[in-house]
C-alpha cells in the first residue's frame, strides 16, 4: 500500500512539474503571443541600470526595434542612398543634391500615443548636432553639412546642404538619424539652441565658443535618462534585467498589423562563445555575425531549425604599413610581403565563414570592384603567393638574406613586428598565421596584442607600430572606400573643400605614405585628392577616378588587403519564417526592422 | 688529522643516512615516487623540451582544431599545431615565471620574516605593518590593474611581478617559526657563546627551518602557474603565441573547445599539465615533510 501510495504521490509529482514547465514556455509571449529571442550583436553586455537612450553607448535602446531612424540604409553594392522607410515614409531629394525633403509617415505615432511630428524630427536633428553626426557635424568646413533646417507643414521637414562643401552622401547623413519624442527629449536642448547652432558656424572666438556649449550639452545628451521608453518603433522597453531585456509590442506602430511578435527578448551574452551555445542549443530567432570557427559553425547549422543567410559585407581587412618606418617605405619589402603571404590560409586559419580571401589589393571589396572598376580588376597584380617574387623584392629593397634570414641592409635582423586588439580573434589568429608563414620564409616576424580596440587605434594614429590591421573598403560610397588608404590616416584632410596633406607622423597620418604616386600606365596622381574628388563626383565620374587609385593601391600597397568579409546572419526557423533571401540588401539591418517591413511570420 | 678524518666520515655516514631515509620515504608510498618522476619530467621538459621542436612549429592548415588522433594526441589548436608539442614548448615559459615567483617569494618572504622575528623590536613592527598591509591587497585585482599599465614582456618579468606580489604569507611563517626557535636552547647557546648574528641566522636558525621553506617554495611554484595562466586566460595579458594560458584563452574563446568536441584536447593538454605539475609538487611536499619531520617517521 505504501509503494502504491509512493507511485501515485510521484505521478502526482510529475504531473505538476510538466504543467508548470508548460507554464513556462519561453516562446509565449504576452496575450499568448509569441516571442522572439535575439542579441544585440553589436554590444555584448546588458546594463540594467542604463536608459533607453539611443545616443548611450550602453542604452537600452535598440536599433530597429525601439530605435527608430529616418530611413533604413540599404545594403547596396555601390549606392549609397538607398533606404527603407523609417520614421520618413517617403524623401524627395534636389536634382543637384542641394537639399532633402522628408515625408513623415502619416500613421507614425510614439508608444504613448502622441503623434510623430515635424517638431519631432527637428529636435531629434539638435540632438544629433550635439553628439557628432556626418549631416549634423559642427566642424567647420565638414563636407556634406547641413545649412538650413525648415519645418514645411507637420509632417514635412526640409533639409538643406551647405553647398561650400556638398557630399553624395548628403542624403544618408541626413536620414541615419534617430528620432526621439520631443515632448520627452525637448528639454535635454535650451531654449537658446538654436541661435548658438547658428553663431557656432561663424568664425572667431564668439563661434568657438558656441561649439563648446553645443559639445556641452552632447555630454547631457549621453547622460539623459527619459522616465519611460517611448519609442515610435514596432516596440518600447518593458524592463531589463542583467540576464535580459524585454520588449513588448507598440500598439501604435504604424504598421504594428504586420509586426507579428507580441514581444523581443534579448538575451545578454559577455562573448562569442555565449552566443554560440545559445545558437547551438536553437535559442535565438535571429542573431547578427558572430565569428564562429568550422566546427562551431557546422554544429550551429545542425541545431533544429537553423537558418543562416549570407551576402555581402562592404568590409575588408587589411594589413597597413608605418611607412615612416624602416624598411617598409620601400614599396619593394611591402611588394615582397604581399608575395610572402599566402592570404587564402590566413582566411582559413582566421575568418573561414566570415571572409573570402582577397582576388587583390585594389582598396576595393571584391564584390563592387567589378562593378567600379570593371575589366582594370583583372589587370592588377594579384599578388600571388609566390617566394621567388618576394625574393627578387626583397634584394631589390637591399635587404639581405644570410642563413636563410632576411636583414636589413645595414646587416641588422629584421623583425615585422605586427599589433592587434586582444578581443579581435580573427585578427590575432591571422596575425599568428602569417608570423608563421614569414618565419618559413626567413623573415622573423613577431604579434603583439594591445588592449581594446580604442587602445589599438591610438597607438596606430600616435605612429607606435610598424604594422597593424585596418578595416578598408568601407563601402559603398567611393569617398568612404578610398579614405580609408588615401584620406587622414595617410595625410590627407578635407576641410571646407580644401585637400591639405600633413607630413607622417602629423595630423594624424601614421601610413606616411608618399604625397604622389607614379602610377604605371597613369603617371603622376596624387591619391588624396584624387580620394576628395570622389566626394562629389557621381557614379559614372567616380568609376574612371577609382580605376586610377586601385592601380596606385595595387602598385604602392599602403596596406596588403587580406579577405573580404562576408555578412553571416543566423536565423531560426523554428518559431518564425518569411526571412530575406541570401545576399538581400536587408542584411546588415537588424530583424527589427525586417519586421518593420513586414517581414518575420510566426511559424503556423 | 684523526679528528678531521673521523668528522669527514660521519659527515659522509650522515649523508648516507639521509638519502637512504629518502629512499625509505619514497618506497613506502610509490605515488611520491610518481611524483618525484612528473616533477623531474617538468623540469626536464622546461629545459630541454622546446629544443626538441622547430620554430615555427609545424602546422597542418588542413587540421584545424582538430580531435586526438594518433598522429596528435591531444588534437591540434586552431593554427593546425599539435598540442601536445605546443604543451611541451610552452612549458618554458610558464616554468620560468613560476620558478622565478618562488624564488622571490621565499627569498623575500624568508628574509623579512628572519629579521622581523630574530631582531623583533620596532623593525619587527614596522616590517610586520608593512607584510599586513600587502596581505590585505587583493591579489588577482591588483594584477588585473597592473596589466593594464605593464606589458609583462618576459617570462621573468612576470615571475618579478608575481613574487612581489606573493611573499606576505611566508614572511608571517617564517617570523613565528624564528620567534619559537630563537628562545630554544642550542639559540641561547650560540648567543652564550658569542657566536656572531650571521651565524646564529645561517648556520643555526636557516637549517632548521630549510625544509619548511623549500616547500613552501614548491607550493609558491603552483601559485605562480595558476596565476600567470589565470591571467593569460582571461586575455588581459599581452599576446604570448605559446604559453598554457594563451593556449586556455584560445581554447575556449576561438576554438570554442566548451561548444564542440573537436577543441576538447586543445582545451585538455595544459590543464592536464597543470593537474599533474600540481599532483608533482604536492606529492614532493608530502615525501619533504616526512623526511624533514622526525615525527611524522613511521619507524
Amino acid at each position: 500500500m505504501k509503494r502504491l501510495a509512493a507511485v501515485v504521490a510521484l505521478l502526482g509529482l510529475a504531473t505538476t512539474t510538466a504543467a508548470c514547465s508548460a507554464g513556462t514556455d519561453d516562446s509565449a509571449g504576452p496575450g499568448g503571443g509569441r516571442i522572439f529571442t535575439t542579441i544585440d550583436a553589436s554590444r555584448p553586455g546588458l546594463d540594467a541600470s542604463a536608459p533607453a537612450n539611443p545616443w548611450n553607448p550602453k542604452g537600452n535602446s535598440f536599433l530597429g526595434y525601439n530605435g527608430m531612424k529616418l530611413a533604413w540604409v540599404k545594403n547596396d553594392l555601390t549606392d549609397p542612398n538607398q533606404f527603407y522607410p523609417g520614421i520618413a515614409a517617403s524623401w524627395d531629394i534636389a536634382p543637384d543634391n542641394s537639399s532633402i525633403t522628408l515625408h513623415i509617415q502619416p500613421d507614425a505615432k510614439w508608444s504613448d500615443g502622441k503623434p510623430v511630428t515635424a517638431e519631432d524630427v527637428r529636435t531629434s536633428i539638435g540632438i544629433a548636432y550635439t553628439t557628432g553626426s556626418t549631416a549634423f557635424a559642427i566642424t567647420p568646413g565638414a563636407a556634406g553639412t547641413a545649412a538650413d533646417i525648415t519645418i514645411v507643414n507637420d509632417k514635412t521637414v526640409k533639409i538643406t546642404q551647405d553647398m561650400k562643401n556638398p557630399s553624395v552622401k548628403f542624403a544618408r547623413g541626413v536620414l541615419d538619424n534617430w528620432v526621439v519624442p520631443a515632448h520627452i527629449w525637448g528639454s535635454v536642448l535650451p531654449a537658446t539652441f538654436w541661435e548658438t547652432l547658428k553663431t557656432s558656424r561663424g568664425e572667431g572666438a564668439a563661434a568657438d565658443k558656441a561649439r563648446q556649449e553645443i559639445l556641452a550639452i552632447g555630454q547631457k545628451v549621453l547622460a539623459f535618462s527619459p522616465p519611460k521608453d517611448v519609442s515610435a518603433g514596432p516596440f518600447t522597453l518593458e524592463r531589463v534585467n542583467p540576464g535580459e531585456a524585454l520588449l513588448v509590442k507598440n500598439k501604435y506602430f504604424y504598421n504594428a498589423k504586420n509586426v507579428a511578435p507580441t514581444a523581443v527578448k534579448f538575451l545578454n551574452y559577455n562573448g562569442n562563445e555565449q552566443v554560440w551555445n545559445y545558437l547551438s542549443a536553437g535559442k535565438l530567432d535571429y542573431s547578427g555575425f558572430v565569428a564562429a570557427p568550422t566546427d562551431v559553425m557546422n554544429r550551429i547549422k545542425k541545431a533544429p531549425g537553423s537558418h543562416v543567410i549570407t551576402g555581402f559585407s562592404p568590409v575588408a581587412v587589411g594589413m597597413a604599413f608605418n611607412q615612416s618606418k624602416k624598411p617598409y617605405d620601400n614599396v619593394h619589402v611591402r611588394r615582397g610581403l604581399a608575395y610572402l603571404i599566402d592570404r587564402a590560409q590566413v582566411t582559413k586559419v582566421a575568418s573561414p565563414d566570415g571572409g573570402t580571401p582577397s582576388l587583390t589589393t585594389s582598396g576595393i571589396h571584391q564584390v563592387p570592384a567589378k562593378a567600379w572598376i570593371g575589366d582594370e580588376l583583372n589587370r592588377l597584380d594579384p599578388y600571388n603567393h609566390d617566394v621567388a617574387k618576394a625574393d627578387a623584392e626583397f634584394a631589390e629593397a637591399g635587404l639581405k638574406k644570410q642563413n636563410g634570414k632576411w636583414l636589413l641592409p645595414d646587416g641588422k635582423p629584421w623583425t615585422v613586428t605586427m599589433t592587434a586588439p586582444s578581443g579581435f580573434s580573427d585578427w590575432v589568429a591571422a596575425q599568428e598565421n602569417i608570423k608563421s608563414q614569414l618565419i618559413d620564409a626567413g623573415v622573423n616576424a613577431q604579434v603583439i596584442t594591445v588592449a581594446d580596440y580604442p587602445v589599438y587605434l591610438q597607438g596606430l594614429s600616435d605612429g607606435q607600430y610598424d604594422v597593424g590591421f585596418w578595416l578598408m573598403a568601407l563601402g559603398p560610397a567611393p569617398y568612404d572606400i578610398f579614405q580609408r588608404l588615401y584620406g587622414a590616416s595617410n595625410g590627407w584632410t578635407n576641410v571646407a573643400g580644401r585637400v591639405t596633406h600633413s607630413a607622417p607622423g602629423k595630423g594624424g597620418n601614421w601610413m606616411g605614405g608618399p604625397e604622389e604616386i607614379d602610377v604605371k600606365g597613369v603617371g603622376r596622381v596624387n591619391p588624396g585628392e584624387l580620394t576628395a574628388e570622389l566626394n562629389s563626383a557621381s557614379p559614372e565620374e567616380a568609376k574612371p577616378i577609382m580605376a586610377k587609385l586601385a592601380m596606385a593601391s595595387n602598385q604602392d600597397l599602403p596596406a596588403i588587403q587580406l579577405w573580404d568579409y562576408v555578412n553571416t546572419t543566423f536565423t531560426n526557423t523554428s518559431r518564425f519564417t518569411d526571412w530575406p533571401p541570401n545576399d538581400s540588401d536587408m542584411l546588415r539591418l537588424p530583424a527589427g526592422v525586417w519586421m518593420q517591413l513586414g517581414m518575420v511570420k510566426v511559424k503556423q | 688529522m684523526s679528528v678531521l678524518l673521523e668528522s669527514s666520515s660521519t659527515t659522509a655516514a650522515m649523508r648516507r643516512n639521509f638519502w637512504s631515509g629518502v629512499w625509505r620515504v619514497m618506497r613506502r608510498k610509490p605515488s611520491r615516487l610518481v611524483g618525484a618522476v612528473l616533477m623531474v619530467g617538468f623540469v626536464f621538459m622546461g629545459v630541454f623540451g622546446p629544443m626538441f621542436y622547430p620554430d615555427p612549429l609545424p602546422r597542418d592548415v588542413n587540421q584545424l582544431t582538430a580531435p586526438p588522433s594518433w598522429q596528435h594526441w591531444l588534437g591540434t589548436d586552431d593554427q593546425g599545431r599539435d598540442v601536445v608539442a605546443l604543451v611541451i614548448t610552452g612549458s618554458r615559459y610558464v616554468l620560468l615565471a613560476a620558478l622565478v615567483t618562488a624564488v622571490i617569494t621565499v627569498v623575500l618572504g624568508t628574509g623579512v620574516g628572519l629579521y622581523s622575528g630574530f631582531k623583533r623590536g620596532r623593525w619587527d613592527t614596522v616590517l610586520m605593518r608593512i607584510t599586513d598591509m600587502k596581505l590585505t591587497i587583493p591579489g588577482l585585482p591588483l594584477l588585473l590593474v597592473l596589466s593594464t599599465v605593464w606589458k609583462f614582456n618576459s617570462a621573468v618579468q612576470m615571475g618579478l611581478v608575481l613574487g612581489l606580489l606573493s611573499w606576505g604569507g611566508v614572511a608571517r611563517a617564517v617570523r613565528s617559526q624564528t620567534l619559537s626557535l630563537r628562545e630554544r636552547g642550542f639559540i641561547e647557546a650560540a648567543r652564550g657563546l658569542g657566536l656572531p648574528t650571521t651565524h646564529i641566522v645561517g648556520k643555526e636558525l636557516l637549517p632548521s627551518m630549510a625544509p619548511y621553506i623549500a616547500m613552501n617554495m614548491l607550493i609558491a611554484i603552483t601559485g605562480g602557474v595558476y596565476a600567470q595562466v589565470g591571467l593569460f586566460f582571461l586575455g588581459v595579458l599581452p599576446y604570448e603565441s605559446n604559453n598554457w594560458g594563451q593556449m586556455l584563452n584560445t581554447a575556449v574563446f576561438r576554438s570554442g573547445a566548451l561548444t564542440v568536441p573537436s577543441g576538447l584536447g586543445f582545451l585538455l593538454g595544459p590543464l592536464l599539465a597543470i593537474l599533474l605539475l600540481t599532483l608533482a609538487i604536492v606529492l614532493v611536499v608530502d615525501a619533504m615533510d616526512e623526511i624533514f619531520n622526525p615525527r611524522l617517521r613511521e619507524e
